[in-house]
């Protein structure tokens, strides 16, 4: 997988596909900023990642905000759907996160809060097509 | 004996004191600062349950009549939660303990939820069914007894808590969503759509995120000027949908009844509240002949009074924590004792 990189799938399999090789491209301290609207599959899309490192017990980050996940390495699953500003993230040190190299940081929704984003991360954006046809983009930015 | 709880796991702070099973006081932060507030929700920070924990205190013991030296045993939420919300009760707890120089137990928030059924006057008998349902879990346990927990089953991805705010947010029914979904739907038709219950290859999971699609996408293809949608349609949408959540609720709680031996069936946590999955979880307790136990609303959301309750239960049963309690943001994968 080379980036920009831009694909159409058309069902939950072919997305797992596409998770499976970016997740052969990431590596501990990594940070990956997912969007897509409500119902695009961006929590199936990191279940697909995790997999990759022995790590099943992916569920919807929503309620919690973060969830941890420990296997062949540690991934924060971030959900920023409930914040509502910015000094919340930094209440909930968001930023010790980020700036720790002994983890993977997935962030849905992150597009709500740019700012506080850093440069130089991974971005995925799901559209959703039709149906279950999805466009997926990943970028390096 | 007097029993302090402590709960911050994640949007409200929570003191309560119990003595010999009667509550003393269970303060909640969003009731007891609701008018400060001015009726908004308050920010998710540890900051403010930093501010709101001191004074939460004096007002239980205050309202419990006793003094601080009075108590025997101090517990509080250790997890699941946010980690920096959890360390504020934790680390309160922990140093009021030192002080008083009486035990600290750390309590696992599901196993308060589970144990808010204790709080009412009927006495469930164990083995209890448990169902939790909250805005960030949904789990079918099987009690035992005071210490063996089996997980039967578990969400696998959204709980069914958030598919009710989140479809709320879809119809523009505002926050909170669970009684808005409830209100709507008592006005609605709960067989006018149909959504989809998912079938999972784990027999007792739930998976509330495709159901939360498919509302999404008939809202889509029906209504593509959102604004066009008459409240009539909304409560359509919200009873529809409502019906698809207590189906697949009570699915698997059937399940459960009919190839586990219990006396009790219970449902808790802050979704417990929802009138249709109480009046379901009767109906079901009623057809199978088993004792239903369900919290009054004020124990279904997160309050201190089922974690001091929980913690009573732990002493009973020689279990203490030691001032090195570490809080945990996640379930730990041995938390239940697996099926």
């Amino acid at each position: 997988m080379k980036f920009p990189f831009k694909t159409i799938v058309n069902s939950e399999d072919e997305t797992r596909l596409i998770a499976e090789k970016f997740a052969e491209k990431i590596k501990s301290g990594d940070i990956i900023a997912l969007s897509g609207n409500l119902g695009t599959g961006k929590t199936f899309f990191v279940k697909s990642i995790a997999q990759c490192f022995d790590i099943s017990n992916v569920t919807s980050p929503t309620f919690a905000i973060v969830n941890t996940y420990n296997g062949k390495l540690k991934i924060n699953h971030f959900d920023f759907y409930r914040i509502k500003k910015i000094e919340e993230l930094y209440d909930i040190g968001f930023e010790e996160y980020l700036f720790n190299n002994s983890s993977i940081t997935i962030i849905e929704w992150a597009e709500m809060f740019e700012e506080i984003l850093p440069e130089n991360i991974f971005r995925i954006e799901i559209l959703h097509l039709e149906n279950s046809k999805r466009e997926i983009r990943i970028s390096k930015k | 004996m007097t029993i302090l709880g402590l709960e911050s796991s994640c949007d409200e702070t929570s003191v309560s004191i119990i003595r010999d099973g009667e509550i003393l006081s269970n303060l909640i932060s969003s009731q007891h600062f609701h008018l400060k507030y001015g009726g908004v929700v308050p920010e998710l920070s540890s900051r403010a349950h930093l501010q709101m924990i001191s004074p939460l205190f004096k007002k239980a013991l205050e309202e419990a009549n006793i003094e601080k030296e009075e108590i025997d045993l101090v517990s509080a939420t250790a997890g699941p939660g946010l980690i920096g919300a959890l360390l504020v009760g934790l680390n309160f707890g922990k140093a009021l303990s030192y002080s008083l120089n009486k035990p600290f137990i750390a309590v696992n928030h599901i196993e308060g939820h589970i144990f808010s059924c204790f709080l009412m006057e009927e006495k469930p008998e164990y083995p209890i069914l448990s169902l939790v349902v909250s805005g960030g879990h949904t789990l079918l346990l099987l009690v035992k007894d005071d210490l063996n927990i089996v997980k039967l089953g578990s969400t696998i991805d959204d709980a069914a808590g958030e598919a009710f705010d989140k479809v709320a947010k879809m119809i523009g029914l505002g926050y909170p969503g669970g009684p808005k979904v409830q209100e709507y739907s008592e006005k609605g038709n709960p067989k006018a759509i149909k959504f989809p219950v998912a079938n999972l290859k784990g027999e007792y999971d739930f998976s509330f995120s495709g159901l939360k699609t498919s509302v999404l996408r008939y809202i889509q293809k029906e209504y593509p000027i959102l604004e066009k949608i008459t409240e009539d349609e909304k409560s359509n949408i919200a009873a529809s949908f409502q019906d698809a959540v207590v189906k697949a609720l009570s699915n698997n709680v059937k399940k459960a009844i009919l190839n586990y031996e219990i006396k009790t069936l219970s449902v808790v946590g802050g979704v417990a509240a929802n009138k249709a999955i109480r009046n379901k979880l009767i109906q079901l307790a009623k057809k199978f002949n088993k004792k239903i136990v369900i919290p009054d609303i004020e124990f279904c959301g997160d309050n201190a009074a089922m974690i001091a309750y929980r913690a009573g239960k732990l002493f009973e049963n020689n279990i203490i924590s030691d001032l090195n309690a570490v809080a945990f943001p996640a379930l730990p994968k041995n938390a239940f004792i697996a099926n």
